[in-house]
């Protein structure tokens, strides 16, 4: 069923008047489409994991070389060229649905059940530390990073990454202060 | 090898090559920089336009044939960057030799706002750069299809937003005597742009 609703969810977001929508505003492509996109994926993960199990388990030991090429997609996406270049080049826009669900969405699901809490907890300081360098870089830039949005649309989408970066951080420290078997 | 190294090399492999091809080989992070670095290379022509400048004199780019002409792009109600960039544009104009001024190199503000920026406007706004109109021009571009094929040309890229005002990219552009641009400089660095002005203008006496 999973599978099924991330493929309706990935074809629904590739339709060109939903594309436009989530795309004209710039925190909603960021952090809004983009996830999306790597949710549907995350959704259809399962068809492929029955479908190649040996092709995951040979060459996804341990969900290291997932979870890296994951990191690495969802970070390419956040710089302001690749967001730019999406909405002037067509084949970049149909590499962004695809790299998204199918580099980032499928390969988090495939790994993380079989990270250890290490590598879980180095993902979340991963995106902590960048998220919250890209909010400090949106936020503070006198330039226009992106051609295609307004300045202030920068500033939004700068706020917008400190705030997910405020929750991993708030997530990150009740990890170290609160210890779930008091609660048990 | 290992299948686990294996796949960890293929996915840094990968990556190096989507962000080495996303980025022009870790050249342009922004679409902005990306955009210059292909100006400089393919040096487009100012393409034939007609100016109206401060003074109601129109004329067409040709207007600047053998001569430099230093190039922004602005609005008059702008109250963020334009005010800066005419500022920093006047403090490259103060560092050339007055001699070279108006003879071999013409300095000129386009504004893109032509229905609000009237040669009235386009005077009093020259006013506050101590711009004298004739080797310091403003002017704009009444026909909107001109004007728009022009920013396109030099990847000037304007928004509006709903309160009158623009969202727009600003650099110095240089136009050589031939009429091609051959430099998109940074505004913010006036020194900078100074000096490769005045090596230009130098290089051309040493000849």
């Amino acid at each position: 069923m999973q599978p099924i609703i991330g493929l309706i969810m990935f074809l629904f977001l590739m339709l060109p008047p939903v594309a436009n929508l989530l795309e004209s505003i710039m925190i909603f492509h960021m952090h809004m489409q983009m996830p999306l996109i790597a949710i549907s994926g995350f959704l259809m993960a399962p068809f492929f994991m029955e479908k190649f199990p040996k092709f995951f388990a040979k060459w996804n030991e341990r969900g290291i070389p997932g979870i890296i090429l994951f990191t690495l997609v969802m970070t390419y996406w956040s710089i302001p060229r690749a967001m730019d270049d999406a909405l002037t080049m067509y084949s970049v826009e149909l590499f962004k649905f695809i790299s998204l669900a199918f580099l980032a969405g499928v390969p988090l699901r495939a790994s993380w059940m079989k990270l250890t809490d290490f590598w879980k907890n180095a993902v979340f300081v991963f995106f902590t530390l960048q998220y919250g360098l890209m909010g400090l870089i949106y936020l503070m830039s006198d330039s226009q990073l992106c051609n295609n949005y307004l300045q202030s649309e920068q500033i939004t989408l700068g706020w917008g990454f400190l705030t997910v970066a405020i929750a991993l951080l708030i997530y990150l420290i009740q990890l170290v202060i609160i210890d779930p078997s008091d609660y048990e | 090898m290992n299948p686990l190294k294996i796949s960890i090399a293929v996915v840094l492999l990968f990556s190096f090559g989507l962000f080495f091809i996303g980025t022009d080989g870790f050249q342009a992070f922004t679409a902005e920089t990306a955009r210059t670095n292909d100006l400089i290379e393919t040096q487009p022509e100012f393409p034939e336009v007609t100016l109206e400048d401060s003074h109601e004199r129109t004329y067409s780019f040709s207007e600047f044939e053998g001569k430099h002409v230093f190039i922004t792009f602005m609005y008059t109600a702008c109250t963020s960057v334009c005010p800066q960039l005419e500022m920093n544009m006047y403090n490259v104009y103060k560092q050339l030799p007055e001699e070279a001024v108006g003879e071999d190199i013409v300095f000129l503000s386009i504004s893109f706002d032509p229905e609000n920026d009237d040669p009235e406007t386009l005077s009093t706004y020259r006013g506050y750069f101590e711009s004298d109109g004739e080797t310091w021009r403003m002017a704009r571009i009444p026909d909107q299809k001109e004007l728009d094929r022009l920013l396109e040309e030099f990847g000037v890229i304007v928004i509006p937003d709903d309160n009158g005002h623009y969202t727009h990219n600003s650099a110095f552009y240089l136009v050589n005597r031939e009429g091609n641009l051959t430099d998109v400089m940074d505004y913010t660095k006036v020194d900078e742009a100074a000096d490769k002005v005045n090596a230009i203008l130098a290089n051309e006496k040493g000849v």
